[in-house]
């Protein structure tokens, strides 16, 4: 067994308040999961629901800024994600 | 991996050679653009062996300046640790997307180690981002402060093996269950599988203490990924 997370949909407390404000930011569609809920990679982070705007905060800096153009910050991301075997 | 070249395949208005090539073959093999070629050399060093970048390397991809690369290097590194931590907990992926992922080799051997500490100081700095390294800045508080579920001491340690892995520091000695849990989510995050965590369920840890060890390891081998890769960039 992986280790345990909490879905959105059963999230309560802080937690909730952590999903629901990572929702609140601007993102472009294709980053909204069709479920409506906070993205399976947060929801990865459950455990720990005070890292979740930590982590999240550098992600703004790193994927919502340049210089390197979009298509590039993705092409980073896939090919890491690739060589890292990332099941996600 | 399946998620961002789905990403990367709408950035690139729907084109899925490049996307496909990254999942399911060699993408240096296509006619890429000089940028994009450089900039998956340097994430294939980047990701798999950080320390050996140089001096040469920031001649061969002169078409990337200096701000090109700490964000590269950064978000290379940035997403090392999202890896990691989908492949601990295994969440499911939640998005519909037009390329589907290979199966993942477990067997697939370990990232090696570092052969050497990587002495040479930065050229290169993380404080040309002044968000991202205040953003890191606040993380690195967060995590290697905060009083539970493992000891601060623990997670100092867990930042040692790290250092030692990555070329940031000569290497500490390791034994036990935490050490090992600690060198998959490092060296083979694919490997993060029941028995990885077994060992330690059975002396009692918690999903929230086994979270804190996997978090640590993998946020302290992001900071630590960007420091030793921007040094060995000035060697």
């Amino acid at each position: 067994m992986s280790l345990a997370y909490v879905p959105h949909a059963s999230s309560q407390g802080r937690l909730r308040d952590v999903y629901d404000a990572m929702l609140a930011r601007p993102l472009p569609p294709v980053y909204r999961p069709a479920h409506g809920g906070a993205p399976g990679i947060i929801v990865a982070h459950s455990l720990d629901a005070e890292l979740i705007p930590k982590v999240f905060g550098t992600s703004s800096t790193l994927n919502g800024a340049g210089p390197l153009a979009w298509p590039e910050r993705e092409l980073v991301n896939a090919t890491t994600s690739q060589l890292n075997q990332c099941l996600y | 991996m399946s998620c961002h070249a789905e990403f990367l395949r709408v950035a690139l208005g729907n084109d899925e050679t490049l996307p496909r090539a990254v999942l399911h073959g060699d993408p240096t093999q296509l006619d890429l653009a000089p940028r994009q070629r450089a900039l998956i050399e340097l994430v294939q060093l980047v990701t798999t062996a950080p320390w050996s970048l140089s001096r040469e390397h920031r001649v061969r991809w002169h078409v990337l300046d200096d701000g090109d690369l700490v964000h590269a290097v950064a978000l290379s590194a940035y997403f090392g640790h999202l890896n990691r931590i989908a492949d601990a907990v295994a969440v499911p992926l939640d998005y519909a997307v037009a390329i589907a992922a290979p199966p993942i080799d477990h067997a697939r051997t370990p990232f090696a180690r570092a052969p050497r500490v990587v002495t040479t100081a930065a050229i290169l700095e993380l404080a040309h981002r002044p968000a991202t390294a205040a953003a890191i800045a606040a993380w690195r508080d967060y995590v290697l402060a905060k009083p539970e579920p493992l000891l601060p001491s623990m997670r100092a340690q867990i930042a040692a093996w790290n250092e030692g892995w990555l070329g940031a520091a000569t290497p500490t000695d390791g034994d036990g269950e935490l050490y090992r849990l600690v060198e998959r989510v490092a060296l083979a995050p694919w490997q993060l599988d029941d028995d990885a965590f077994a060992p330690l369920r059975a002396h009692g840890w918690s999903e929230a203490a086994l979270f804190d060890a996997c978090a640590t390891a993998s946020s302290t081998n992001a900071w630590m990924r960007i420091d030793v890769a921007l040094r060995a960039l000035a060697q």
